[in-house]
């Protein structure tokens, strides 16, 4: 590049200014890959860390598809962990009571993540900030306060046991290792949607919303539908980690799922790996599960202390979050290189 | 003449409790009227103030009531500090970044609680915590008409503070413009701290006059961070007036649903009345002034 221009450094670099493989890694699809293969390397190397595999790799998931909203969009959203509870209690309920094949329970779920996030959407997307924030706060404790007391409906407090799940192929659905592909499926999935949205026409939309919801609609874009998008497919893949999660759990209650702590963890997890970035979410999930299990002798049912300790550093000195401020320093050097050839 | 008594008895009851509730609630909206802060922290420090009483009853057999007396400056102190270190920090910063750090803020607190106290609850018993008064056939408890009375007594010195003093006029001021303040000559600065000191410490005597009624846990801080929201959106992110109006509504309008309605759903009577503001008034009762936060 002889005649450096002062257009805004784009995704799509161009060629000349880095070598092949830095450009095949560059592309999102082979990050994908990456992480599937570390995915198995997990499975064949730590058979003894399911558990904390599948939590990790859900955590990674649900906290992928809130930053298509929290992120991408730039809504941040308290409430998240009402589409895990809905994901695990249609799961629950639809296996018990109508002997509903777990597949299409999935679907039902999203179908109904889908309608509640709409209607959410439609009726509190007016609010701006802070005060989008506190309703999405409250939205899902009326939601946690119906769980508990709708005992037709949840078990209420007491619970609600999965016995019995019909078997895709053959498969166990209670097996650790299944569960495990399933939950790793599961998030390359929700990687995948946001690949396939953000580099798309709703992405850049979400984006100029993020930006400045005036000046996106100056350009022709109507910033409800926009965020209503993003939250209805933030809101459906959300649900269907839970109903992972609730095969997984396959005991259910409400106070887990519904709490404010989960909402919190998961927009937390995503925010100090860095929103609106695709790997943000999982490396902040890989951060903080590994940390909350290295510290467990000491911290016990503590941990979310190493999120709040985390996330106080994060806002003060890292602001993008840890990926965000690491593509913002590789695209400063490209750019600074660029400019100076 | 059946109906009335425990009707009475529920408004009363409610009105003392939705005291407390505005005590918690004119905090957080003196904290957002000034430095434009949500606080999810504030729960927390209720949290606090219920614990500071039970460690200076139990270590040092000091009546709750009393440690008001050292909790309260100390709670300035401790609020000014949390301001100086954390949130000056990001006065300017664009977006979410304050409610992120309070909410961080929020969970160092409450499970630092937890390590130090652990998760089973616990209680203040006092002598006379039992006692009731018997006033026109409606009962009520010694410990929940000392509450009122305090709340009555430190929101009366508030408003003194704010509306009689040098202080108060540079804390008004620096609400409405922060620019026109600063060129008069108020140190800004120091007044953010001082109102996240005194938000703090109003938060912690709502917690301190609220030990000795219920069963302290480490997690109980999201419950009232969430109480307080309901009170101040109710009334007005910003209003202290309004703050305490809605404290006292949410206060008779909890006790109401429970008694009427249905208990389960306690909680919930509250949100949904928070939803219903937010979204037919979407800044509040009387929040025309703010625009957007």
């Amino acid at each position: 590049m002889t005649t450096p221009t002062a257009r805004t450094p784009a995704p799509s670099e161009p060629p000349g200014t880095r070598g092949p493989a830095a450009t095949v890694f560059a592309s999102p699809w082979s990050r994908l890959v990456v992480i599937a293969l570390l995915g198995t390397a997990w499975f064949v190397f730590l058979p003894n860390y399911m558990s904390l595999g599948i939590a990790l790799l859900l955590l990674a998931g649900w906290s992928t598809a809130w930053d298509l909203l929290g992120g991408w969009t730039g809504q941040t959203s308290l409430g998240h962990a009402a589409f895990v509870g809905l994901g695990a209690y249609t799961i629950g309920t639809t296996a018990n009571e109508f002997d509903l094949a777990p597949w299409w329970a999935a679907l039902l779920a999203m179908a109904l993540a889908a309608v509640l996030s709409f209607v959410w959407g439609k009726l509190t997307f007016r609010l701006r900030g802070s005060y989008f924030v506190l309703a999405s706060i409250a939205v899902a404790e009326i939601l946690r306060l119906v769980a508990i007391n709708e005992r037709g409906l949840t078990g209420g407090a007491v619970g609600l046991f999965i016995f019995d799940l019909k078997e895709p192929f053959g498969v166990d659905l209670f097996n650790r290792g299944n569960e495990f592909w399933i939950s790793l499926g599961y998030l390359l999935l929700v990687m995948s949607v946001t690949v396939l949205v953000t580099r798309g026409r709703l992405g850049y939309q979400m984006r100029a919303v993020r930006e400045d919801e005036a000046s996106a609609q100056a350009g022709g874009i109507n910033p409800e539908s926009v965020k209503l998008w993003a939250f209805v497919l933030s809101g459906a893949l959300t649900a269907l980690g839970g109903c992972i999660y609730g095969i997984f759990l396959s005991a259910l209650q409400p106070q887990p799922m519904f709490e404010l702590h989960l909402s919190v963890r998961i927009a937390l997890v995503a925010i100090i790996g860095g929103r609106g970035t695709l790997l943000g979410p999982l490396v902040g999930a890989g951060l903080l599960t590994l940390a909350a299990e290295l510290f467990r002798n000491v911290f016990a049912e503590a941990n979310l202390l190493i999120y709040g300790l985390l996330i106080v550093v994060v806002v003060l000195f890292v602001p993008r979050g840890l990926m965000g401020e690491l593509e913002r320093r590789q695209v400063r050097r490209r750019y600074a290189k660029s400019a100076g050839s | 003449m059946d109906g009335l008594t425990p009707f009475l008895q529920n408004l009363t009851g409610g009105l003392l409790i939705g005291g407390i509730y505005a005590l918690i609630g004119v905090g957080l909206s003196l904290i957002f009227g000034v430095m434009r802060v949500i606080n999810f922290a504030h729960g927390d420090f209720v949290a606090i103030g219920m614990y500071t009483a039970m460690v200076l009853f139990r270590q040092l057999g000091i009546d709750p009531y009393l440690a008001l007396v050292i909790a309260l400056p100390a709670g300035i102190i401790v609020g000014a500090l949390v301001q100086r270190v954390v949130l000056s920090r990001l006065v300017d910063s664009p977006g979410d970044s304050t409610l992120l750090a309070t909410l961080g803020l929020s969970l160092v607190i409450a499970n630092t609680l937890f390590l130090l106290f652990g998760a089973e609850p616990q209680s203040i018993f006092l002598p006379y915590a039992t006692s009731t008064v018997t006033l026109a056939g409606i009962r009520l408890p010694v410990t929940q008409l000392i509450a009122g009375a305090l709340t009555l007594v430190i929101i009366v010195g508030l408003w003194f503070l704010l509306n009689r003093t040098e202080l108060g006029r540079a804390v008004r001021a620096t609400a409405q413009n922060r620019l026109g303040a600063e060129l008069v000559g108020v140190n800004t600065r120091s007044v953010h701290a001082l109102v996240f000191g005194v938000g703090m410490a109003l938060a912690m005597a709502a917690g301190i006059v609220l030990a000795p009624l219920l069963f302290a846990i480490p997690t109980v801080g999201s419950s009232y961070t969430l109480k307080a929201f309901v009170v101040t959106v109710l009334g007005g992110l910003g209003s202290i007036p309004g703050a305490i109006g809605g404290g006292l509504l949410l206060g008779v309008v909890e006790f109401m649903g429970a008694s009427y309605l249905s208990s389960g759903y306690r909680d919930a009577y509250g949100l949904f009345a928070f939803l219903i503001i937010l979204l037919l008034r979407p800044e509040g009762l009387f929040g025309r002034s703010v625009k957007r936060v």
